[in-house]
Order: C-alpha cells, then structure tokens, then sequence
C-alpha cells in the first residue's frame, strides 16, 4: 500500500449521514456499486433468525439496505472473511471489505503471511465503539441490539468485549479508506484515505478530499490516550495474576483443548495445527512415563504447551480482537491474556501488527546489530 | 426464467460407467425421447458417489439427484452397489429427519441394456420434480 | 444374577478404595479417572500411577470435560497400552471409545474398563461459573432417587443408555438410596472378578433392579420425544435448518470435541471444502449474495452424514459450541434415527461392524427405484 501525498493525509471528505450514519454508508457503498467502482461488498448482515451477523458477500446491490456495517456482535473474524474470498487467489471481482480497524489490521497480516491477495479488495474500516460478548448477545439479541446502537451513540463501552474496553487502536487507519464517525460533525461522517487504491476509489466516486480532519484527529487521539493508560493498568495487572507457572496453570486449568481460540483466531491460518498434529500425539508408554514422574498427570497434558506454544506462534501478528476469548467455552480470559503477552512481544520489535502492509513480521527480517540484550556477553 | 416457461428441472445424475451410464447412451443411440433435466456425470462405480457430493449438488440448487448403478448382484466390482445402497438409505433419512424433500433424491439401477429403463427413469423422475417445484436453496444466502 | 463386589463405604470411597487396592497391588500400573486437579476444584480426566493421588479422585462427578471414549482412543492410538490401565468413565464414553476401536483408534487391550448406571453430567458452562460443587447435593439427591434435573445437558435428559454394554465392571448408583453407605460393584465379566479378586469386601450375587431401571428409561424416553419434538419443529426444511444453523461461526468446535470425528485432518477444513474465487463467482451469478465463510449448513449436513451412524449423544458438541446451537438434539435425533434404520446401537458389541461397512445381499428395497 503506498502512501498518499502528505498534502492528504491531513484532509478528508465530509460525508452526509442522513437520516443516519448507518445509512449513510449504505448509501455510500450502492453509489459506488452503481458506478461500477466496486463489483460486490463484503459486509456482515443480520441472519434470517435475527439471533447473529454474518459476513455476507454482496452482489446484488438491493440487499445492501439489509447490510449492517458496524455489527453488535463479531461472530466471525473479518480477516477470516477476506481470507476466505481471496485465499486462491485475487479473483476478477472489486470488492470492498467493510470491517473494524482490529479486522483490516489482521486481513493485513495475513496478507503478510500469503493468506489473502488484496489486490482487487478495498479495505474500509470505521471508528469502533468495541462489540458485545457473544454469550451476553445470545442472552437477548433484540434487546442487545437496541443496547449496542445507544452504545455506539455514546461511545460507551461498559458492555463491551474486556479488550475493547481497553483498546487504544479503536480508530487505527490501515486500510485504504476510514469513515470517521468520532469529532465530525451532525449528520455527516469523514472520509479518509490511506492509499492510492483509496484515492483512486474516492476520485471515481467524485469525492474531494479538501475538508479538514482535525477535529476527528483531536477526538481520536484524546479516546485513544485514555484507553491507553487503562490498557496498561490492566496489563499490569494481569501480569501479576497470571505470572509464575502455578498462575498460569491455575488461569488455565479449566481449558478443555477444544481449540475454539485456536480456530476463530484470524491469524491461525495453519490448515492442521501443529497442536492436533501427529507431534503431540505420543505412545502409551510415554503417557506412563510422564504419570509416573509426577504420580499424576492430567490427560490430555500439554494444555500449556498449546495456550504457550499458540502464543509464540501468533503473538507477533495478534490484533487483540478478542474472538478466542468469545468462542471458549469455559470463559477463560484467552483474550486479555494473549494481548497482554502480544502487547510485550510486538514490543520488543517496535512493531504493531496490522499497521502496515509493507512492514515485515519481526521474525522474517532482521538486523545484523540488534537485539545484543538477549545474547550472553562476549567476555 | 420467464414466467410462462415451463420449469425444467435440473437434475444431476450420477452414472456408474460399467452399466447405467452405458444404459443412457443406449437410450441415447435408440433415439428414444426423455427431457432435457438431466446432467450427467460418469463415475465407475455408484459406490463413489459421496453423499457429500448429493449434499453439494442439493445445496448448490440442483432440483434432483439421481444416483444409477447395476443391478445388485452384477456390479462390474463385485459389491460397490450394495454399499451404494446403505449409503443412499442412510443418506435418505438424514435427509428427511432435517425436513429436506428426500424426494428429490433417487437411487436406480440401470443396466447397460437397459437404455428404455433409463429413458423412463429420467422421465418419471422429472415429472416427479416438476411436482415438488424449483429447490428453494437456489436462491439462498445463509447456507 | 452375577457376581458383585459390595464394599460398605460411600459409592466414591469404595471406589476409590478399590482403585487404591489394584496400584498398590500391581494390578494396574495406571488408574485414568476424574480428578481434582487444582486448588479452585477445576476437574479434569487425569492417569494416576501413584496411590496417593487418588485423594483427589472424584470417579463419578457429574461433569465431561472431554469425552473420555476421545482420551482413551488417544491413550492407545499408537498401540494398546503394554501396562495394565483401569479407566472409569460413563456409559456412553465407553461406547464412544468401543465405536472408536471398531475404527481402528484405539485398543481394549491391557485396558480394565469401570463404568456405572449415569445420573446425566451438567453442562460445561456450570463448570466455568464455578456452581457445580453447590450443585452436587441436589444432583445425588436425584440421582438415589431416580431422577434427572433440569439443568443437565440436554442430550443427558434424553438418554436412554445410561447402563454401560461393555464395562468389566458397573457401579450402581442411579436409583439407589443407600449409595451414601454401600458401594455395589457388579463384576460383569472374568476380567472384572479377576480384577477385583482379593480386595476387601463381600463378594455376593447381585444384579441391577431391572424395574427400577425400565422405569427411568422410560421418564428418559418421554423426555427424549419431547426434546426431539420441539427440535423437530424448528428443523422444517431449507429455511428451517437456515435459522436453526444461522448462528454458527463455522469454528468446527463440535467437530473436535466429538468423540466419533477422529479425521487427522476434517474434511471440511481440507481444500476439497475450500471456494475459489471462481466458486463465489459462480454463486453470485445464482445469489444476489453468499455467506462467507460459505458451507454452515453443508458442513452441518456433512457431519450429520458422516457421524450420525455411531453418535453416542454424549453433548460434547453442544457444550463446546459458542453460540448455542442445540446441536445435541440435532444429532442424536438424526443420529438415532440412522442407527434405527440399521437396528445398531453405537458402542453396544465391539465385535459388531459399522452398518456402513457391511450390507445383505436383500435390503432397503424401499430405497431403490
């Protein structure tokens, strides 16, 4: 993705979002359809039962009024979506991907890993408010919809998923096109770019990126800072209750290793994990032996080497969507934990996964003089 | 499909090569008349269809699937068919425990002389289609 | 009337007391049972080679975490065990573990199987909330009374094959109302008297009270048809199995818990279940729009096709589920009725095939042209 002239990157387009945002992106999308800028839109919309959101891929512009772009629940991971299109390739279709920055930022990882070919896909996120718990929604979906919008409305995210409430990267831009809802002005919303396709896009679509974005930068930037500063409070904490093998086994010890976390994660992508592989599948005597070292074991063992393992394997690319913590069955906090670890690991390189498309993940670059903190001393 | 066409089904048919798929080109070469409905795919024996391949065709929106083989007894491989039929029956009540029309699945046997056999099946087949309508999953989204 | 050994202890302490017996004595070098496991009560399958951790051991407690049939098909997946096991599991564990063996993933062999007449599990949501342990009186209360409470699994409430086929032993427990006092263990085979022979206790005659046993069967089969009729209702065709399997994420959680699905790699996660681009574009000519991922409802029917023949109905499924779907309903109701048209019990004799593998030269004429 490069980069848009400097002169943009401070400007927008002010959209109108009558009678309401929600419209007013739909708007935005079937005019684009109309002109022929995007061949289909992936989008979730509501399932016939009404109890869920599904990602849907639009060809049929009429459908669009049904399309919800920003969903109360996640039942599936975007990135997982676009991955699911575009794996085999970047077929002959434009599409647009209307997703949460946490989704665009993980389709760019996977882009990285050579799981989805962006090439005919435009990724448009918009400000996000966080997303209910799946089992909370489940509870009273009509109702839960009803809570979600006065929600978004007041940007308040006291129901929503634990790492949403401390995300500081709701309104990251990674994509090619941001709607900025937050800062902008009664019954309109921003438009943003982020890339040439953006550009190319919005100029087809004869919208002129000449307003001024200050005051959705400013509103950004002040909810960004605060979730910051209670992201790493509850980082913090999180350490100490989970730190040392005896709290880490404890945090996990109602894990039944039904992967769930494993196979919503957008990021595992590996078509037979190395965890259901035939590596941790051992002989009976092995099992014995194990148990008669300690004089019990728990069987299966190797809970921890999959929650451990899985976190060395992903952590670099982790976009703290908090999926894995939705889909556990036993309601283990997967989420906060793995952003936690995510959060020092991305660290260490200076990287934030997602960010951008053309920055490599840590573990396949490298510096010849870097990093001399983990090595021994010479002397 | 315009609304004053008559609605012509789509039906897959899997044909076993040694005998009925045999018994349809017979059909075919005895220039005897049967409607336009039926798609044709050859596979050597009717032990290879998968139900997952009728659960895709059904699912895809094909009005019917035929599945053809030899008659029990004289499969080219001994006992291919035989298994064919547990499969189909136990395919069949999946079918009809989840409230999908099981008739719009069909297991027959054909033999590779039997080309006015085939004509009729297909005949009798697609009528019977023609009766339960267009496979509503054609135009679904949700699936 | 058959050989059981009755020890004059609580149910769980005879137990425990006998599988103390058999690795003190060398008759096993391994007991595979419920455990304790730490310090907040959190409860999983453990293999105990050391007398003195069966303290924790809590045989017959009221939760599956895993399908056991699953772990002891993964204990002996690269060969039977070469020490003698004892394991103790429920009834419809075994008969997953037996219809595992008839699929070549695992062995019975050097593997004692302890099993007992089963109360039903509550589901694994009780176990996150952590209300299980408060819930325990209630649910021995119920089971000495023959009962089975509402807040078990649903499939639990449905089943009828609460008293294990293949165990060498069965304990038994439900609508017993001195379970508190005496432990009864019927030794069902050589293997079980062999087992047992020499442990501390009263070997009697004893069988299990087949009135009493008919008779929750039957409680458990209105149960069943009522569960399976409201299930029914909502499973009407296309638009039906739409808004039944609407929620699904398509994560193929039920998949990995089941016992039956063993598949190193699912065929729903193979590239033969993979779309194309070309594939979408094709439907989309057919569809103004489609599901992405595409495939819930043929992964569900897939599954259905594949499994139903040796579902056990255990529920794992629909515990690992994240949006509840009531997929043990589903699957047992489809599953049951497969199983019928065959006249095949899942798990019932290790010695009888998969109907699916075997046939009769005259049959289902009903299904042919």
């Amino acid at each position: 993705m490069s980069t848009p002239k400097d002169s943009l990157k401070n400007k927008g387009a002010s959209i109108s979002a009558k009678p309401n945002t929600k419209e007013g992106i739909l708007d935005f999308l079937t005019k684009a359809m109309d002109k022929g800028v995007f061949d289909a839109i992936l989008i979730p919309m509501r399932v016939p039962a009404g109890d869920s959101f599904a990602y849907v891929l639009i060809k049929d512009k009429s459908l669009l009024k049904d399309a919800t772009p920003l969903p109360s629940v996640m039942s599936v991971q975007g990135a997982k979506a676009v991955s699911s299109v575009t794996r085999l390739g970047k077929g002959n279709m434009k599409i647009a991907a209307v997703m949460r920055p946490c989704e665009i930022r993980a389709t760019i990882e996977l882009s990285k890993l050579g799981q989805t070919d962006l090439e005919n896909i435009t990724l448009i996120s918009m400000d996000c408010p966080g997303v209910l718990p799946v089992s909370d929604f489940l509870n009273a979906p009509e109702k839960n919809i009803k809570l979600f919008n006065e929600s978004v409305q007041k940007w308040d995210d006291k129901a929503m998923r634990p790492v949403c409430q401390i995300c500081d990267k709701s309104s990251m831009v990674s994509g090619d096109i941001h709607i900025g809802t937050l800062g902008a002005k009664k019954d309109t919303f921003f438009i943003i770019s982020n890339s040439q396709k953006g550009n190319d896009v919005l100029e087809k679509l004869g919208v002129d990126l000449k307003e001024n974005i200050d005051s959705w930068q400013a509103k950004v930037r002040s909810i960004s800072e605060e979730k910051l500063k209670k992201r790493k409070k509850a980082h913090k904490d999180l350490k100490s209750e989970i730190g040392g093998i005896d709290n880490l086994v404890d945090a996990f010890s109602q894990c039944i290793n039904c992967h769930n976390c494993m196979s919503v994660c957008p990021v595992c992508y590996c078509r037979l994990c190395y965890f259901d592989s035939d590596k941790v599948k051992h002989p009976s005597e092995d099992y014995l032996q194990s148990a008669e070292s300690k004089g019990s074991i728990r069987f299966l063992p190797d809970t921890i080497l999959f929650q451990m393992g899985r976190m060395m394997h992903m952590s670099l690319s982790c976009v703290s969507c908090g999926a894995c913590e939705d889909a556990c069955p036993m309601s283990i906090p997967v989420a906060q934990i793995f952003s936690m670890i995510a959060d020092e690991t991305q660290g260490l390189f200076d990287y934030v996964s997602g960010r951008n498309l053309d920055e490599p993940i840590p573990l396949v670059a490298y510096k010849e003089e870097e990093l001399h903190e983990m090595e021994d001393a010479n002397d | 499909m315009k609304k004053d066409e008559e609605f012509m089904p789509k039906i897959l048919a899997f044909l076993c090569n040694w005998c009925s798929y045999a018994g349809a080109d017979m059909a075919g070469t005895s220039r005897l008349k049967y409607p336009p409905s039926i798609l044709p795919i050859r596979v050597m024996c009717s032990s290879r269809v998968d139900p997952l391949f009728v659960i895709r065709a059904y699912l895809g929106g094909a009005d019917g699937v035929l599945v053809a083989g030899c008659h029990p007894g004289d499969c080219h491989y001994d006992k291919g068919n035989y298994y064919t039929r547990r499969r189909f029956a136990m395919l069949k009540k999946v079918t009809e425990e989840v409230g999908l029309e099981s008739d719009r699945l069909r297991l027959s046997w054909v033999s590779a002389s039997e080309g006015p056999r085939y004509a009729k099946t297909a005949t009798d087949f697609t009528e019977k289609i023609k009766k339960l309508g267009e496979n509503s999953a054609k135009n679904k989204i949700f699936l | 009337m058959i050989k059981a050994l009755q020890i004059n202890k609580n149910f769980e302490q005879g137990v425990i007391e006998l599988l103390k017996f058999l690795l003190e004595n060398g008759k096993v070098k391994g007991v595979f049972t419920l455990k304790k496991i730490s310090k907040d009560g959190t409860v999983a399958y453990s293999l105990i080679t050391k007398p003195d951790e069966l303290k924790d051991a809590v045989p017959f407690y009221p939760l599956m975490p895993v399908n056991a049939g699953k772990l002891l098909s993964r204990f002996t997946l690269k060969g039977s065990t070469n020490k003698p096991v004892v394991a103790v599991v429920k009834p419809c564990e075994l008969r997953a573990f037996v219809e595992l063996i008839k699929r070549e993933q695992g062995s019975l062999e050097n593997l004692f199987i302890i099993s007992s007449t089963c109360g039903g599990v509550y589901p694994l949501k009780m176990a996150a909330d952590g209300t299980v342990e408060k819930n325990l009186p209630k649910y021995w209360d119920a089971v000495k009374k023959g009962e089975t409470l509402t807040e078990l699994r649903s499939a639990c409430k449905a089943c009828e094959e609460f008293i294990p086929y293949t165990a060498d032993m069965t304990v038994d427990l439900i609508g017993k109302s001195d379970i508190d006092k005496k432990c009864v263990i019927l030794l069902n085979n050589e293997k079980g008297e062999e087992l047992a022979k020499g442990m501390k206790g009263e070997f009697l005659a004893k069988e299990l009270d087949k009135a009493k046993m008919d008779k929750i069967r039957s409680k458990r089969e209105a149960e069943k048809k009522k569960l399976f009729d409201e299930i029914e209702t909502k499973m009407n065709g296309m638009d039906g199995l739409i808004e039944i399997f609407g929620r699904c994420i398509g994560c193929h959680g039920c998949m990995r818990v089941c016992p039956i699905c063993y598949c190193k790699l699912c065929e729903f996660e193979s590239s033969d279940s993979e779309y194309r681009p070309s594939n979408y574009e094709s439907d989309l000519k057919k569809r103004g729009g489609v599901r992405v991922p595409p495939g819930t409802i043929y992964y569900q029917l897939g599954r259905l096709t594949h499994i139903g023949i040796s579902c056990v109905g255990c529920g794992s499924c629909e515990d690992a589920c994240p949006v509840d779907i009531p997929l043990s309903l589903i699957f047992k109701k489809v599953g049951e009725s497969v199983q019928k048209m065959f006249d095949y019990t899942p798990g019932k004799n290790v010695e009888e095939d998969i109907p699916l593998v075997t046939f009769e030269k005259e049959e289902f004429a009903e299904v042919e042209d």
